[in-house]
């Protein structure tokens, strides 16, 4: 039973609630009062010019920079400046702009990493090989093969992380996240350095993995076709603050936002 | 017979092959021999132990010499009589738990490996807010300040003139055995999905981060276990030569380990071993060269010292020619044989 001195809004699970989030390096406000409610199930971009502070909003998020104001609320808890791992542990994951692969390691074990917070059995199981030990490795190894299946590389299982081609490093990216079993996936510029062939693809696949998986996904991309065909909701940031929001059509007309990516028209 | 079986199999074989070598070797070997293939035992249980720091987790980590020297004065302290220890203090007399105190040699080992461990978790805190060549720098203090303590302390370590006399219980059984036990136990940890998140830590730390990996909680793990395995080395060490005084476990020590895992191949535990054995070895081959050469025309005099040369020498070759050390990432598997062979088999029945 509810108690009764809380409002009807209070018993509405918050999923991701960013509220008015401020991120200063020194005299340079990187992102100025961000705030972003997330519904489960969305998918939602950010979009800006290079420098708007979009990856900066990533890295706050999964708490690689600690906010100089604000506050994150994840499923009613404040994850704000939580260590990176334990907000991992709690259902956010992310993928890289720069692609960050474990380079010297198999393409599986790149995935194995992932399911290493779902291991029970603690060190010394594994030291001395217990059955405990035996039968985690086996789970962990088939459901990582799992999600490179789901990704389409699982034939590329035993190839080391380097050797992949560089779409396929992308897409190894995100299979490492999901296996972190995620509930709300953070994608930095996935389609950065693809084909158009592959970008639609891939759109494909975010579609995909958000259905089966039941994400919520907040992405970041600049190629402006994936992100008004994708993303349901837009958010625009330039020189870290919000200039926008809206759904694609309404972005697209927007006089901010076309002044934003294109300047001011000249007057003759 | 499946896969896993043939290589217990194989496994089991190549230890009953490397016992009767060392059972030979106790029985007929000469004691030089004997003292070599000792070396030979501990420095594999230290460098595969370091190399699991080093290479494993990609930090460059150079103070061992304090966990070996904490390991060995302990467990020497442990394996003393009162009487001995009486004996040995004629300065100042060992303080009190100490001096009463006396463990059979396999307790003994075991507290030196606890104590080089509990001082790991220690220093830990401090040196893992720091990364690469700082975390060098502070590990490298870290073990200067154990040796300089272990020169001060004349009421617990004897100060300068070390520990004398102690009983020699290291013999092959016991230095190889503890090294074929580290071996297992850090080959099953490396190779289990602790050991992928070391890895995945020095691939990369910001993405092992982002995947659930908590980076303290895994170094402090490889460097605890660490510790006490050079630690037990260390014990290993003090009852294989008797003496111990702190001159034995200066940045020497640490800088030879180094040698070894760098020349085996850093991330390779196989490496480790090929270093360690090559570095026993070669230390007592290379001996050559510090004795006066006659050279027919000329003679050259020894000059002591000139080992080290040839060994910087050997170093610096490796590093250009070899960057990644004799073994680079690869391991030895029992894997690899039998898929070659099975491939010539299978080239055999061709017609």
């Amino acid at each position: 039973m509810p108690a009764p001195f809380l409002s009807p809004e209070r018993n509405m699970p918050m999923f991701l609630k960013i509220e008015k989030l401020v991120m200063q390096f020194g005299g340079l406000t990187a992102v100025d009062s961000f705030s972003l409610e997330l519904q489960p199930g969305e998918l939602v971009g950010l979009i800006g010019p290079n420098g708007a502070g979009k990856t900066t909003v990533f890295n706050m998020v999964t708490g690689t920079y600690k906010p100089s104001a604000g506050k994150i609320h994840w499923l009613d808890q404040d994850i704000t400046g939580l260590p990176v791992h334990q907000i991992t542990a709690k259902g956010l994951a992310r993928t890289f702009q720069n692609v960050r692969l474990f380079a010297e390691m198999t393409v599986l074990e790149n995935v194995m990493v992932s399911m290493h917070i779902t291991l029970q059995a603690s060190f010394w199981k594994a030291m001395l090989g217990l059955p405990h030990y035996r039968k985690e490795e086996r789970r962990i190894r088939d459901e990582a093969l799992e999600y490179l299946r789901e990704l389409g590389l699982a034939h590329l299982a035993d190839e080391k992380a380097s050797s992949l081609a560089y779409g396929q490093q992308r897409r190894l990216e995100i299979a490492r996240a999901l296996a972190t079993k995620p509930r709300l996936l953070l994608l930095d510029e996935p389609a950065a350095g693809m084909n158009p062939l592959e970008t639609k693809d891939l759109a494909q696949l975010v579609r995909e993995i958000r259905d089966k998986y039941g994400l919520t996904v907040l992405l970041i991309e600049h190629d402006m076709k994936f992100v008004m065909g994708l993303c349901e909701r837009i958010k625009v940031l330039d020189h870290g603050i919000t200039i926008a929001e809206g759904t694609p059509s309404e972005i697209q007309s927007n006089p901010h936002v076309i002044k934003a990516y294109l300047g001011e028209p000249k007057h003759a | 017979m499946t896969r896993d079986r043939v290589k217990l199999v194989l496994n089991i074989l190549a230890l009953l092959l490397l016992f009767s070598i060392l059972y030979f070797f106790d029985r007929y070997g000469s004691p030089y021999h004997v003292r070599i293939l000792n070396n030979m035992g501990i420095f594999i249980t230290l460098a595969v132990s370091y190399n699991l720091v080093n290479g494993y987790c990609g930090v460059l980590h150079l103070g061992p010499n304090a966990f070996i020297a904490i390991g060995a004065y302990t467990s020497s302290l442990l394996t003393m009589s009162p009487l001995e220890k009486q004996m040995n203090f004629i300065i100042e007399p060992l303080m009190w738990p100490l001096s009463v105190l006396q463990a059979p040699f396999s307790l003994s080992l075991i507290c030196g490996g606890v104590a080089a461990a509990l001082f790991a978790f220690l220093i830990s805190f401090p040196v893992f807010r720091v990364r690469g060549d700082y975390l060098a720098i502070v590990t490298l203090g870290f073990g200067e300040v154990v040796r300089v303590l272990c020169n001060a302390s004349q009421s617990v370590t004897n100060g300068p003139l070390g520990l004398k006399g102690l009983t020699p219980h290291t013999n092959l059984w016991w230095s190889w055995g503890i090294a074929v036990l580290t071996l297992i136990l850090v080959v099953r940890l490396v190779n289990s999905s602790y050991g992928r998140a070391m890895k995945a830590i020095r691939d990369n730390e910001p993405a092992a981060m982002a995947m659930g990996v908590n980076p303290f909680r895994h170094l402090l793990m490889a460097f605890l276990i660490s510790a006490f395995f050079c630690g037990v080395g260390g014990g290993l060490l003090a009852h294989l030569i008797t003496t111990i005084s702190p001159t034995l476990f200066t940045f020497f020590l640490t800088f030879n380990l180094l040698i070894i895992v760098v020349v085996g191949g850093l991330g390779s535990t196989t490496g480790a071993v090929l270093g360690a054995i090559l570095f026993a070895w070669g230390g007592e081959a290379l001996r050559v060269v510090e004795s006066p050469m006659n050279l027919g025309f000329m003679t050259l005099p020894g000059i002591p010292g000139m080992r080290m040369v040839l060994f910087s020498v050997i170093l610096m070759l490796v590093i250009i020619f070899m960057r990644r050390g004799i073994m680079g990432h690869r391991e030895f598997s029992w894997d690899w044989i039998l898929d070659k062979l099975q491939r010539k088999e299978a080239e055999l029945k061709k017609p």
